[in-house]
């Protein structure tokens, strides 16, 4: 009271007392922040420690209710317990056990840092105390979103993208926030629709996949006439025909195809995949040609300082100048926004059926067989795109499908080798043929789908560990204020009662994830 | 109260625990963390093991319980506190526990496969 003998009364107001001059003056054993309906400091210090233990004991009972659910669902389910806790990184209990412990100490320190009036030691406790107890949070949030990612969450948001082992599983939804195919694909096609057996069913849910769809616009014309002296742009008009003798022409930029009809013409390029030329006299200037078409009397100029061989000169036809041959050019490339697209299971094996009518239609998905190479005589399924191509005046539009191929699961092939029946959702996963040591069945079973009722175990892994760092962040806001506190320089050997309060229940939600921690991340 | 500062006992308003006391706390808690991730990768059998879980954890509690939250320097009181909020809660788990068996049959069942009927007496005919 020495230190700040003027300063307000902190909790005068209520108690009738207006003027704080008479506080101190009038009460002259009331040091500061002592309320008045209390003796002393030891009288509030006392009232305030039974308070808290009261709140404690509450605390106790109310998250009792949340380990009896565990405890009673655990009792009756354990498969699901030693399948699902797999899901979870003890890596990262670990760390935020050890985070909370460390940050019980600070507590306790911070008490004992008031107790001895040492204030400097007292903010860095607190200090150290908050960051710990965000970086719990922080460690919490990478876990939360990962199981959002790969949908492992409560109740009927249990989808799960993986198993518990790693392997990619189907999904009820036919979507994954993660995008994991189950098929392999290479240049827009299911180079394996075998995978893994998992998702070869065709009347499965769905297969996901990870898909660039892009609709690529296809221009169709004849070749372009070109006219003698100006040059013509090869990138608005790539294959062209010219027609007429003793006239100079000159191409720029990348050409398919040039074609000449007539005699004598001098023809400049840069580069071309064809050039054809039909009549006598002709010479073609430049290098940049992968194909000659002519007769014996075509010349053939290189730009000087490029010594490459030139193609051979093939004897021209009619077909290579035929100036009403169709062409089909790719000019536009739009994507359409679908990654994992929806579908309904087609009927049968032998045909793709799908997607809903209208809203693309001009492709398809669907099921179609694919063979398996590494079991030949077995048919597979697996999602195909198919090139649902549709034509227009002029134009045309093809659907380009790049998918990215799934990422390779660990050793979980072998698990379903033997097997002679596609797994289904909620289905255990496996009969072994041969006897197995107990950590191989885990690593089996952990492979294959997750037992029925699995989101049970996340439904209250989400309760207790959301309820648990809700209490987490309030001691955050209760520690910053007694932060604030303590600069002000508020706490004294006297009064340091929010500071051991606040410990306490500190120390509560710390004893409290000690028992999630083994309950949730360490089931053998 | 500053001539008694350096005395872990009761001083002025409550008892100041001592900086070995709070280290040797934290640093034994976090050991035992240490251990019983370490207990869980060897194979006792399932139910050793949740054992050894357990008994590590209630340990690493009480050691919170009494260093940390100094409930050993504190007043009897409080530990009454605390402990029957223990009681009732074991009550609580040990109550329900005891008679849940008798609700499996119709707590999960698959629509397809539902439970079989009740064996109970025969209704009785008038």
């Amino acid at each position: 009271m020495t230190d700040h003998p003027h300063e307000p009364h902190a909790d005068a107001g209520g108690h009738g007392h207006g003027h704080e001059a008479h506080a101190e003056a009038g009460h002259g054993h009331h040091p500061r922040f002592i309320q008045h309906h209390y003796d002393d400091a030891q009288h509030q210090f006392d009232a305030g420690k039974l308070g808290i233990w009261l709140f404690l004991a509450q605390e106790v009972l109310f998250f009792s209710a949340l380990f009896v659910a565990y405890i009673l669902y655990r009792f009756h389910h354990s498969e699901i317990y030693s399948y699902a806790h797999k899901y979870l990184d003890v890596k990262y209990g670990a760390i935020n056990t050890a985070v909370l412990i460390f940050s019980s100490l600070t507590a306790a320190w911070a008490v004992r840092a008031a107790q001895l009036n040492q204030r400097k030691l007292l903010i860095g406790c607190i200090a150290l105390t908050i960051g710990c107890a965000v970086t719990f949070l922080g460690i919490k949030y990478i876990e939360y979103s990962h199981k959002y990612h790969e949908q492992i969450l409560f109740g009927r948001y249990f989808d799960p993208c993986v198993s518990s082992g790693g392997t990619p599983l189907l999904t009820k939804s036919n979507e994954c926030h993660g995008h994991k195919s189950t098929v392999q694909w290479q240049d827009g096609k299911a180079a394996a629709g075998c995978y893994q057996d998992i998702d070869q069913d065709p009347v499965a849910p769905s297969v996901q996949a990870d898909c660039k769809v892009e609709e690529v616009r296809i221009e169709h014309g004849r070749p372009a006439r070109v006219a003698a002296g100006a040059p013509h742009d090869c990138a608005k008009a790539p294959t062209a025909i010219v027609k007429g003798d003793g006239g100079t022409y000159t191409f720029t930029g990348a050409c398919d195809e040039i074609m000449v009809v007539g005699k004598g013409n001098t023809i400049q390029l840069d580069t071309a995949k064809k050039v054809a030329v039909k009549g006598q006299d002709n010479t073609v200037r430049g290098n940049a040609v992968d194909a000659f078409a002519g007769d014996n009397t075509l010349k053939r100029e290189v730009p000087k300082g490029i010594s490459s061989p030139l193609p051979a000169l093939a004897a021209v036809t009619d077909a290579d100048v035929d100036e009403t041959k169709q062409i089909a050019r790719e000019v536009k490339r739009t994507p359409i926004a679908e990654q994992c697209p929806e579908f309904t299971p087609g009927h049968g094996a032998e045909h793709a059926e799908g997607h809903a009518a209208g809203k693309h239609p001009c492709w398809r998905v669907g099921y179609q067989p694919a063979v398996c190479p590494k079991k030949a005589n077995k048919e597979q399924y697996g999602i195909i795109v198919e090139y649902g191509d549709h034509e227009g005046r002029g134009h045309s539009y093809r659907i380009d499908a790049s998918c990215k191929p799934a990422p390779k699961p660990a050793e979980s092939k072998e698990v379903f080798v033997d097997r002679d029946r596609p797994i289904k959702l909620g289905e255990k996963a496996l009969t072994p043929h041969h006897r197995l040591t107990t950590h191989e069945e885990h690593e089996l079973e952990a492979a294959g789908p997750p037992p029925e009722h699995t989101s049970m175990f996340f439904t209250i892994y989400f309760a207790m560990t959301g309820l648990h760092g809700i209490h987490v962040l309030f001691g955050v806001f209760v520690f910053a204020w007694l932060l604030v506190r303590s600069i002000k320089g508020h706490f004294r050997p006297d009064y340091f009662g929010p500071i051991d309060f606040a410990a306490l229940y500190w120390h509560i939600v710390d004893l409290i994830w000690i028992f999630l921690f083994p309950l949730l991340y360490l089931i053998h | 109260m500053a001539s008694t500062a350096h005395h872990d006992d009761h001083h002025g308003i409550s008892h100041v625990a001592s900086i070995r006391v709070l280290v040797g706390t934290g640093g034994t808690l976090l050991l035992l963390t240490l251990v019983t991730v370490l207990a869980t990768k060897i194979d006792f059998g399932a139910n050793i093991n949740l054992g050894i879980a357990m008994a590590i954890a209630v340990l690493k509690a009480s050691l919170v319980i009494l260093f940390f939250m100094h409930l050993k320097y504190d007043k009897i009181f409080h530990t009454v506190v605390f402990l029957s909020a223990i009681l009732a809660a074991s009550l609580f788990v040990g109550f329900t526990l005891m008679d849940t068996g008798q609700y499996q049959h119709t707590n999960i069942w698959h629509p397809d496969n539902p439970p079989a009927a009740p064996v109970g007496p025969r209704p009785t005919t008038g």
